[in-house]
């Protein structure tokens, strides 16, 4: 049924001869050891356990060779696998005889083996085929630091990890990248937005102050909203509510929870349980409850017509794939019809996962929900930003403290004129800000829901089995609240690395915090640690990272900070030929990767450059220009999209309207996702489309406006030294004589033409709300103005090297 | 372990090629619109598809490109080319409880279930005597060229999932339409147009919503996604120069950021440069091809009359005119949506407006194609995300509800059959019941009409191997076929 290798198989094999000896596989050596994890259970689950692994309904022979059990047993005088002698394993002769009707895998399934897996089979045999649990399932533990021989070049325990592995490659690791590569670098990674010139000068004047810099971004606001951007793809936050309609929904407060959590640092296992259960703790605050609108991010639909029962399903699944992505690493959504076919997940495991979210009063909506903008999906509280929420706090006392002393006042037969008018102010003060409330759905608790094991995921088979809560059965059981266990304890299982696997979504989580910083996490495919997954490339350096991280109670600055510290993350970017050649991916982190910008950041970049960007944090969404008419396949209600008219145009993407249904096409061209689903990493594409948006788009061509007058008031008589300003803001450094010759020749033959067309420059100046401030000037703005946008369109100025 | 995929070998092939030839960079920025995806598992991915997936086809095609002719929101199959004199006897009869018990229902959730004959009359047309209602009267004059399959069963029965389960094989997000799979594994013939172009149009009851969804690229590279031409305002989003520059001015504008690129890359040897200057390159032809594409007023009168179209209408109409442009030019998959079809009530008035609106169109597509000489190279499908119901729903005069059990389709054009009818629901139109065409058999016959056997089409993403047609067997319906 399913079909892996069908590429180009002559191809397959040479590619795998120099790749893969890279990451691990290596050739079988006659004096190897095989790594069961690494080299036999991948043959395994890609050629046989979709017919001998854990699905009990597809198993054939009634042999599974998922488990080191099933393998060895005895099948009646013979095994399958018999240790120390593979002409006695039954696997290993099926595998290699020339009758076409014992032949495994079955000519039919399209699957072959090749020459070498049928070889590296025949040595784990024969060296006794060792079994170990799948690494993902084996608590990380804290491995001896390696010795390397270069020791000068390590920084910190990263390093040695990393320059261990390479060593026994014969690879160098790469230089240091140079300051401004380097700053800009760590200014892109933990905040999102480009360094400011005057840090990138302090940085070369002083290369030491390294760390300070760090610390200094760490601290930033714009940390909390860089990391935000990426937790809001893993749990699908978004605007709207997905469906159908596709209408708003209220849940910007969430996105603020979020950025907030990251700039507090609050603990990942605190930041886990607020947001699974926020509403069941004890005294829960507002941001707690706010937190739990973790549980009402999904798509959500009360099209006429639908019904509930099957929507309740719906959701169910969408709430098991995500806590599966997210938290474990797995695809425990892939056991909704059947028991997986790969992992040991069963289709009761699916459904006690579900339950845990069984209580969530969230069916009002089917009944309640309007076609109105934002529609309704009760619970929802209304709440103010934390900062409006201390403001408030403050009117409140003054308030108090002015009411008392005007008793006080009348009491002692003083004039309160000054007093009436001071608690006038306040009062107004307090209803402004109280007017800021905003609306945002939080988790709630009802009489939990029976859930019903649905046999083959079919909702209208009601014969299926009642299940309570449960983590998968072969995870273990979970210490409970009565009388049932409920999300607290779904929590506390997820990150107790006594009472839990916190150990192993410590791992799942460093694995993603490497991804930011280097463009490919050692376990690439993020969201699946299971056997269709990869093992990683460095499993110690995840282990200890892991463990590191778990010791640290969670703190994920602390766990940051290790990683661009390291010297492996102050490697250059580039690439030398024999590199690109025998680690085209960069598995090894011989280098830096070099990769286009995020969708946000790209924005941010120009409106920062520019000097148009507002650093506002938190808040309702907002609204930047859009082509009209983009909303017009949405209905119930029909869409009017009307861009903001005042400075929040020019916020930072994160807080770019999120439809799920017609995401903002600029954040589409670069790759954004919709957030229906979780997102553990984007693609990054160039496409035409991405190429119009940068040219086009009248958020760009504002932000090269106001970038070129800007640069005309510095009123530099000399082009160069004009151009060096814009540089410096742009990408850090100065132009070059070649650079400056051909921007010289854009700028000289612009400056023609608007001269000649006075007209044309008055008109791209209008571009935007922001107001042209250098009128008397429009002929030289908008000749500068073709040259940022050149700048902005650069290869480099999007990419982070 | 198969995360080398074809992709990364494009990357190679395309790599020797450029050594073997000893090209310079400014072809190796054309060179570069050939797929070229997650070689470097970091670097930005590009561009315009360009030869597919090389173990594609598998075998000969029949076609080399789709029109698909949604009629999003369902329309009745009991008023198009399914007629069943049964449901006419048992009109405004209670519905028997067999046909319904324990089946999903829509809007007609715990209302009394009654039987409603068909609305308008049906003949036989054509040479194989194909039954077509008199909604259609353009139809009946190319019965001999569609095929219905008047047995189709889809799994949703809400119009946005039931659409992402037509385009994708799953009512779960995030995965590829059928035009980007098929994009992705043949490529496109343009030089200057995406390989996948959505139009859509209005007219008739309510639209129903369509998200962009229908047209993503799921978890395939971004540049196989959907791209929707818009009949009012730019063609496609930023397509046109700003206010202010002229199109010499944005020319000398890129080359200047090319010129830049390739003169920064020879520090930086990014080997995401020369994709993004080709990206750049395409997006600039498409600035004139685009709009020359969009304007039909070099079309002779006698074609636009054909279709009824009228320039910068935004009509279905003018829409099928532009997929036939879009054909010409090498498009691979030309996806049509008209938003009108969705009949609970007033069926009648409705069907009247959407049939005025498309049929005749529809009919002047499929001729023009075929005295061009392309409809044998052209695979044309026709219908709805599903069906609606025998029973009566009556929000605003007689109507339908959503159905999901049986259903009418029609394919037209290269390797199809013609002039038949394929499949049967049973007496009143409720469940298919003979040789019975789920979704993903006609995804499966689809693609294998362009050469592809649906088995050995996958992509691994989330720990299997994704298929269009999904994890369940799905047939070619061989009987439809030449």
């Amino acid at each position: 049924m399913i079909i892996i290798n069908w590429n180009f198989r002559p191809f397959q094999i040479a590619f795998s001869c120099y790749l893969l000896s890279g990451i691990g596989l290596i050739s079988v050596q006659s004096a190897e050891i095989i790594d069961f994890n690494r080299q036999i259970r991948p043959i395994l689950s890609n050629n046989c356990l979709f017919c001998h692994g854990p699905d009990a309904s597809e198993r054939k022979a009634d042999l599974r060779l998922d488990t080191e059990e099933g393998a060895k047993q005895d099948l009646g005088g013979y095994q399958a696998v018999s240790p120390g002698n593979p002409q006695k394993s039954e696997l290993f002769k099926r595998i290699t005889t020339a009758d076409p009707d014992d032949h495994m895998p079955p000519i039919d399934s399209g699957k072959t083996l090749t020459q070498e897996e049928i070889r590296l089979i025949e040595s784990w045999i024969h060296q006794g085929a060792p079994w170990s649990e799948a690494w993902a399932y084996q608590a990380p533990v804290r491995h001896p630091i390696p010795k390397v021989r270069n020791a000068n070049w390590t920084l910190n325990w990263i390093d040695s990890f990393i320059l261990h592995r390479l060593e026994s490659e014969n690879l160098l690791p790469s230089p240091q990248a140079d300051p401004v590569t380097l700053v800009r670098r760590l200014s892109f990674d933990l905040t999102g937005l480009p360094p400011l010139p005057e840090t990138v000068a302090s940085f070369i004047d002083n290369p030491e102050s390294y760390e300070q810099i760090v610390d200094q971004f760490l601290a930033s606001s714009a940390y909390g909203e860089r990391m935000a951007i990426y937790w809001l793809d893993l749990v699908r936050f978004a605007d709207t509510v997905g469906y159908h309609g596709d209408q708003d929904h209220n849940i910007s407060p969430y996105r603020d929870y979020v950025i907030d959590a990251f700039n507090d640092n609050m603990p990942l296992d605190q930041f886990t349980l607020e947001q699974l259960a926020g509403d069941l703790l004890p005294n829960a605050t507002i941001d707690q409850q706010v937190a739990s609108g973790y549980n009402r991010l999904l798509q959500t639909s009360h099209e006429g017509g639908v019904q509930p029962k099957e929507y309740l399903a719906i959701y169910a699944a969408d709430r098991v794939r995500n806590i599966s992505a997210v938290w474990l690493g797995g695809t425990l959504g892939c056991a909704q019809c059947h028991d997986h076919k790969f992992d040991p997940y069963t289709t009761r495991d699916f459904y006690s996962m579900a339950a845990f979210f069984a209580d969530l009063d969230e069916a009002q909506h089917f009944k309640v929900g309007t076609n109105n903008l934002p529609t309704r999906r009760p619970p929802e509280i209304k709440v103010l930003s934390r900062n409006d929420r201390k403001i408030l706090t403050q009117y409140q006392k003054q308030l108090s403290l002015s009411k008392t002393q005007r008793v006080q006042a009348i009491a002692e037969g003083r004039k309160a004129a000054a007093l009436n008018r001071k608690i006038n102010e306040l009062e107004k003060k307090i209803e402004t800000i109280e007017a800021a409330k905003r609306s945002t759905m939080i988790s709630a608790t009802v009489k939990p829901r029976i859930m019903r094991i649905l046999p083959r995921g079919d909702w209208l088979n009601e014969s299926g089995p009642i299940v309570a809560p449960a983590i998968p059965e072969f995870l273990g059981t979970i210490s409970r609240n009565e009388p049932r266990a409920d999300r607290r304890d779904l929590a506390e299982w997820l990150t107790s690395s006594d009472n839990g696997i916190g150990g192993l979504t410590a791992r799942v989580f460093v694995n993603r915090f490497w991804h930011l910083f280097f463009g490919i996490a050692p376990a690439r495919v993020m969201d699946d640690f299971g056997g269709q997954g990869e093992s990683p490339v460095y499993p110690k350096l995840l282990d200890n990272l892991a463990v590191e991280f778990l010791e640290s109670d969670w703190n994920v600055k602390y766990l940051v900070k290790q990683i661009v510290l390291s010297q492996t993350y102050r490697q250059h970017s580039l690439a030398s030929e024999d590199l690109t050649e025998r680690d085209p991916e960069n598995r090894l982190y011989a280098r830096q990767s070099g990769y286009r910008l995020p969708a946000e950041m790209i924005r941010d970049n120009a409106l920062a450059v520019s000097g148009l960007l507002n650093p506002d944090v938190g808040g309702a969404s907002v609204k930047p220009y859009q082509p009209p008419g983009y909303y017009r396949h949405l209905n119930f209600p029909i869409r009017n999209y009307h861009h903001d008219e005042d400075r929040r145009q020019w916020r930072r993407g994160l807080y770019v309207h999120w439809q799920r249904q017609f995401l903002h096409p600029m954040l589409k061209a670069f790759d954004a996702p919709s957030r229906e689903e979780c997102t553990v990493a984007r693609p990054r594409s160039f496409t035409p489309l991405a190429a119009l948006t940068l040219l086009n788009d009248p958020t760009f061509l504002e932000s090269a406006r106001v970038f070129s007058e800007r640069i005309v008031r510095q009123n530099l008589k000399v082009f160069d030294d004009a151009l060096e300003f814009a540089f410096l803001r742009a990408v850090s450094r100065k132009p070059d004589s070649i650079e400056t010759n051909l921007l010289h020749d854009l700028y000289k033959e612009e400056m023609r033409i608007y001269s000649k067309d006075p007209q044309a420059a008055t008109e791209l100046a209008q571009i935007g709300l922001k107001k042209a401030t250098t009128e008397d000037k429009s002929i030289e703005v908008a000749a500068w103005t073709s040259v940022c946008r050149a700048i902005l369109n650069m290869s480099e100025t999007t990419t982070r090297y | 372990m198969s995360f080398l995929n074809d992709d990364i070998k494009n990357q190679i092939n395309r790599r020797s090629f450029l050594t073997a030839g000893g090209i310079g960079l400014g072809s190796a920025a054309l060179m570069s619109m050939l797929p070229k995806v997650a070689a470097s598992g970091v670097g930005a991915t590009s561009l315009q598809p360009g030869n597919g997936v090389p173990s594609l086809p598998h075998f000969p095609p029949k076609v080399k490109r789709v029109i698909f002719l949604c009629m999003a929101g369902g329309p009745s199959h009991l008023e198009t080319f399914d007629y069943k004199p049964k449901l006419a006897e048992m009109h405004s009869k209670p519905m028997p409880e067999s046909y319904t018990k324990h089946q999903p229902i829509a809007q007609l959730q715990g209302q009394q279930l009654r039987c409603q004959g068909p609305m308008t009359q049906f003949n036989r047309y054509g040479q194989g005597g194909l039954m077509v209602s008199d909604f259609l009267p353009w139809h009946a004059k190319m019965a001999d060229d569609i095929c219905v399959i008047r047995s189709m069963v889809t799994e949703q029965i809400n119009h946005d999932p039931a659409h992402t389960f037509m385009n994708t094989g799953t009512a779960i997000s995030g995965r590829p339409s059928m035009g980007s799979w098929i994009t992705y594994g043949l490529g496109s013939e343009s030089r200057d147009l995406p390989g996948f172009v959505v139009l859509t149009s209005v007219g008739g009851r309510n639209p129903q919503p369509i998200a962009s969804r229908q047209w993503s690229a799921g978890f395939l590279p971004s540049q196989f996604q959907g791209v929707e031409f818009n009949s009012s305002g730019d063609p496609v989003h930023y397509i046109k120069n700003p206010s202010g520059v002229s199109s010499a001015q944005q020319k000398k504008l890129i080359g200047t950021v090319h010129a830049l690129d390739r003169h920064r890359n020879r520090l930086l040897k990014d080997p995401e440069v020369s994709t993004r200057i080709a990206a750049y390159e395409m997006a600039f032809r498409m600035q004139s091809s685009v709009p020359e594409l969009m304007d039909i007023s070099d079309e002779p009168d006698s074609i636009k009359e054909m279709y009824g179209a009228v320039p910068g209408d935004g009509s279905y109409a003018s829409n099928c005119l532009l997929a036939r442009r879009l054909a010409e030019r090498g498009v691979r998959f030309i996806h049509l949506y008209h938003r009108g079809w969705d009949h609970h009530g007033g069926l009648v008035k409705y069907m009247n407006i959407c049939s005025d609106l498309t049929d005749r169109p529809t009919w002047a597509l499929i001729t023009d194609l075929k005295q061009r000489g392309m409809l044998e190279d052209t695979l044309i499908i026709w219908g709805g995300e599903f069906g609606r119901t025998p029973m009566f729903q009556g929000k605003g005069g007689a109507g339908r509800d959503h159905h999901i059990k049986g259903f009418s389709m029609w394919m037209a054009g290269g390797g199809v059959r013609g002039g038949q009818a394929y499949g049967a629901t049973d007496e009143l139109g409720y469940h298919s019941v003979k040789n019975v065409v789920h979704v993903r058999d006609l995804h499966a016959t689809m693609l294998h009409l362009l050469g592809i056997d649906a088995n050995r089409f996958s992509k691994p993403f989330q720990g299997l191997d994704m298929r269009l047609t999904g994890v369940e067997p799905a047939r070619v319906v061989r009987d439809i076929l030449t």
